[in-house]
């Protein structure tokens, strides 16, 4: 029986066939915009909120002050709370790219997963991180080392991956088939506004929905909406990832 | 290895330079070209800087046609030298992101 982290995300678990197989690294592409760090967010939240495990944030994008506002604004109104009991460890910008040196951060955080029991990480970005090796040998080893630690360290991880290309075109890149998992966010713009779609494009050891289903960013976070009319792209088998 | 050796094999001609080119992987070829070291003199530095753990084999890359090539890299960020009751040198060893995961992943590995 494979043990499973749920998201506490409405819907996201269903087409997940109950949520994301334990210890392993899944990769949340989208665009700019696209609910990436805020998949992240809820992840980590619900985490401690519904499930009772802690998690640890990692940003290379934002200050813990602007994780803190957009937890709010979408009604995590206990992140701080949970912050403040260290069941959130959130490592932000300042922290990570202090004196330009990861390095030393890396081996805070890697001792900080030894010693304490977290369950859930977020990584925002993948795309970030890469920047700290130099060729795509090198990006791809260390890649995989990471994932490994991670994974001994019994820490079911997410990574947001910034994605250039504009849906249905979608960059496939060696993070891609690295990973064990991949969902893809994507917005479309229309008239009134924009609609937001969920893809799980791959998830190691698991039957998932491969479907495209709709979904919302309100007061409360994401919601799938797993029930609406799904379209597929394309069937299971033909999946390229 | 003492100290008075180390700084031999520091001062020795073209050490320097080497350690200073290669703060990127290096292949001797490279080295020799770069710094218009003789080849020989390359290899020879090369292998001293290592034994001295000064310099580290990176990696065996592949080249265009289809050779592997040692690539070399330095393994120290300064050397700070002391005169005072006994002579010292000490060696900062160069902290990466590379360093720090390939030794957590050791670790793991070990079990």
């Amino acid at each position: 029986m494979i043990e499973l982290t749920k998201t506490g995300i409405d819907g996201l678990d269903d087409i997940l066939n109950g949520g994301i197989v334990k210890n392993s690294t899944t990769l949340v592409s989208g665009n700019p915009g696209a609910g990436k760090s805020i998949l992240g967010l809820q992840y980590i939240y619900n985490g401690v909120e519904m499930f009772d495990e802690d998690g640890i944030f990692l940003s290379f994008e934002e200050s813990e002050k602007d994780l803190r506002q957009a937890a709010e604004s979408i009604g995590f109104d206990n992140w701080q709370q949970y912050v403040d009991e260290g069941r959130i460890t959130v490592y932000d910008k300042q922290v990570l790219l202090r004196e330009n040196d990861f390095s030393s951060s890396l081996e805070l955080l890697l001792g900080e997963l030894d010693d304490e029991n977290y369950e859930r990480l977020v990584l925002d970005s993948l795309t970030m991180f890469k920047l700290f090796f130099d060729t795509e040998r090198e990006q791809r080893t260390y890649l995989l080392k990471f994932t490994d630690i991670l994974a001994d360290n019994e820490l079911t991880t997410l990574m947001t991956n910034e994605q250039g290309q504009i849906f249905p075109e979608t960059e496939i890149n060696l993070e891609n088939f690295l990973t064990d998992g991949n969902i893809y966010l994507i917005q479309t713009p229309t008239d009134s506004g924009v609609s937001r779609y969920v893809w799980v494009a791959k998830m190691r050891k698991q039957n998932i929905e491969t479907d495209i289903f709709p979904m919302e960013i309100t007061d409360g976070g994401i919601t799938v909406h797993h029930n609406a009319s799904a379209f597929s792209m394309m069937s299971e088998n033909d999946s390229p990832l | 290895m003492s100290s008075v050796d180390l700084l031999q094999t520091l001062g020795n001609k073209y050490s320097a330079e080497i350690l200073d080119a290669t703060d990127e992987p290096r292949s001797a070829q490279e080295l020799s070209d770069e710094l218009e070291i003789p080849i020989a003199t390359c290899y020879r530095r090369i292998d001293e800087l290592t034994e001295n753990n000064l310099l580290e084999l990176h990696d065996n890359i592949l080249s265009d046609d289809r050779r592997r090539i040692k690539v070399y890299r330095r393994n120290v960020d300064s050397v700070r030298i002391d005169f005072g009751e006994e002579l010292g040198v000490t060696i900062e060893e160069r902290q990466e992101v590379t360093n720090t995961l390939d030794e957590a992943w050791r670790t793991l590995s070990e079990g």
